[in-house]
């Protein structure tokens, strides 16, 4: 994996079907980008929490160039920065499973992984799906 | 005001900028480079020879060492790149080289930027190998566009910015391009109809909301306040630079507290300061614009304007030479005049505080040099005029 460093934890979850992210130990900040030290307090120690990925998107992008990105993702596709609800408002990063859908900033998304080849690697990543229309029926 | 002592006084003595279309320069990059180095020397009626310090920036390939030969350099004494893949260190560069000069650690120093698509390869490309990384590759990401149209997204619908203002900023760039010889649209205002119904590269980003790329090398030669009056043209001071990036901006996974803006607002704010100068005294301002909509947030990040007032300040009559308010990017800029990871934003702030400008501002005193905005890290610098 081409990560950063940090997150080597987030990656390994993500292979066993779940997200994790990064709390420090000892003042409970969620690190995102993962760090090594908490840059606030400190601590070296962190916790990996499994968290629920649900948000709303922050902002989106309907890509229609080819700038060779993973096969997966044909273009027209979006690519979508997620605020998660918990998490301290984490931004987690993706791509909506619907193209052509009509997006807008601050419609509930639910993600899921996937997982997407690049350099003919396979590498997990998010797909977010847009909830608006079931939360209205229901 | 009075002249600024920035680092003792240092000024910009001479400037060299080759440009070409993408893919045909007519010599590999180290040889453009020198040319424009050249270029740069004669201009100020400087011996190539006697440079004793280089800086870059934007992971140039160029490394000064190689470049003695074919200068005659007697001694280098300082070789230096600002740390960041985009343009963000364009104005940080001139910072290094002013510290150095001030310090005595160099006496003539040259920034510069080559790229050759031969040599360097597309300069997206090279610029987004520097941030690449699983997380944004596994969201299809792999353009600065596509990192700049979701700030720029998130600007027009989440903060009310009205897209139209985009076209009021490019039209002005070409405005300027168009009657500038130098310039690749020389010639060629901006086609509205194209520009609106130009293609899609990424939402909201259409074709012409997006820069150039082109071949070529600039050269902007820097000496003491004090040797460049000796020299063949006025000296243009350099009056302040800020650079870098506040806590909560930066690599951060689209993590920036202030994800709409162009991650200038301490740097502009620092740059105020340092001079003593604001906004109202800027009389032009040479304005990298990676993508259209970056170009607004950096205005907005500087103080022109806010984003409730966007549409009053941001108007094609207020941006162009010789009689609007706020005149942008006399040469044409990136979109008109041509790109080099923006170093003719550079050239342009000197020669038009010279008065050299194809499009020239009258009486302008002082020019902004924003940097490359939306990057990590950003700088932004002053000049002044010799008559300042
Ligand atoms: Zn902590």
């Amino acid at each position: 994996m081409k990560g950063l460093g940090a997150d080597k934890p987030y990656w390994d979850s993500l292979l066993e079907g779940k997200v994790r992210l990064q709390q420090c130990a000892k003042c409970s900040k969620w690190n995102w980008p993962a760090v090594y030290r908490c840059g606030d307090c400190g601590s070296w120690d962190h916790t990996w929490t499994e968290i629920e990925t649900k948000g709303k998107i922050y902002s989106w992008t309907r890509c229609w160039y080819d700038f060779g990105v993973p096969k997966e993702y044909v273009a027209p596709f979006v690519s979508v920065v997620v605020e998660l609800n918990n998490a301290a408002k984490t931004r987690l990063l993706g791509t909506l499973n619907q193209g052509d859908a009509e997006v807008h900033i601050g419609d509930p998304v639910e993600g899921h992984i996937e997982f997407c080849t690049f350099d003919n690697e396979k590498i997990p990543a998010l797909r977010w799906t847009r909830t608006t229309a079931q939360e209205k029926s229901s | 005001m009075s002249i600024s002592k920035f680092c003792g006084g240092v000024a910009a003595a001479g400037v060299g900028l080759c440009q070409y279309k993408r893919g045909q320069a007519p010599m590999p990059e180290q040889g453009v480079l020198i040319k424009a180095i050249t270029e740069a020397c004669e201009d100020a009626g400087f011996n190539p020879a006697d440079i004793d310090g280089f800086v870059s920036y934007g992971d140039d390939n160029n490394e000064p060492v190689r470049l003695m030969p074919d200068l005659g350099t007697k001694e280098l004494r300082l070789n230096s790149q600002v740390w960041g893949g985009g343009g963000g260190g364009i104005a940080a560069a001139f910072g290094i080289a002013a510290a150095a000069i001030g310090s005595g650690q160099a006496d003539a120093v040259v920034v510069f930027r080559a790229l050759v698509q031969d040599n360097s390869g597309r300069m997206s490309a090279a610029v987004m190998r520097h941030h690449l990384n699983d997380h944004i590759i596994s969201a299809g990401i792999l353009a600065p566009a596509q990192i700049c149209a979701l700030r720029a997204q998130r600007m027009f619908e989440y903060y009310g910015v009205p897209q139209s203002v985009t076209e009021e900023l490019v039209k002005a760039s070409y405005y300027h391009g168009s009657r500038n010889p130098d310039a690749m649209s020389y010639g060629k205002e901006l086609d509205l109809d194209a520009y609106r119904n130009g293609r899609w590269i990424s939402e909201p980003f259409r074709l012409f909301d997006c820069s150039r790329e082109n071949d070529g090398a600039g050269a902007i030669l820097l000496v003491s306040a004090e040797r460049a009056k000796d020299l063949r043209k006025p000296p243009v001071h350099l009056l302040g630079v800020a650079n870098g990036a506040q806590k909560g901006w930066g690599d951060l996974l689209e993590n920036d507290i202030h994800y709409a803006s162009a991650g200038f607002q301490p740097i502009a704010k620092r740059l105020w300061q340092q001079t003593g100068l604001s906004p109202k005294d800027v009389d032009v301002v040479q304005l990298y614009e990676n993508f259209s909509a970056q170009g607004i947030a950096s205005l907005i990040d500087h103080g022109f304007c806010n984003y409730e007032n966007v549409t009053d300040v941001i108007k094609f009559e207020n941006l162009i030479a010789p009689c609007g308010n706020l005149p942008v990017n006399t040469s044409g800029g990136n979109f008109a005049q041509g790109f080099i990871h923006g170093f003719g934003t550079a050239v342009e702030s000197v020669r038009v505080l010279r008065g050299e400008s194809a499009n020239p501002v009258p009486n302008a005193k002082v020019c902004l040099l924003a940097g490359g905005p939306g990057a990590p890290t950003v700088s932004s610098a002053l000049f002044g005029s010799s008559s300042l």
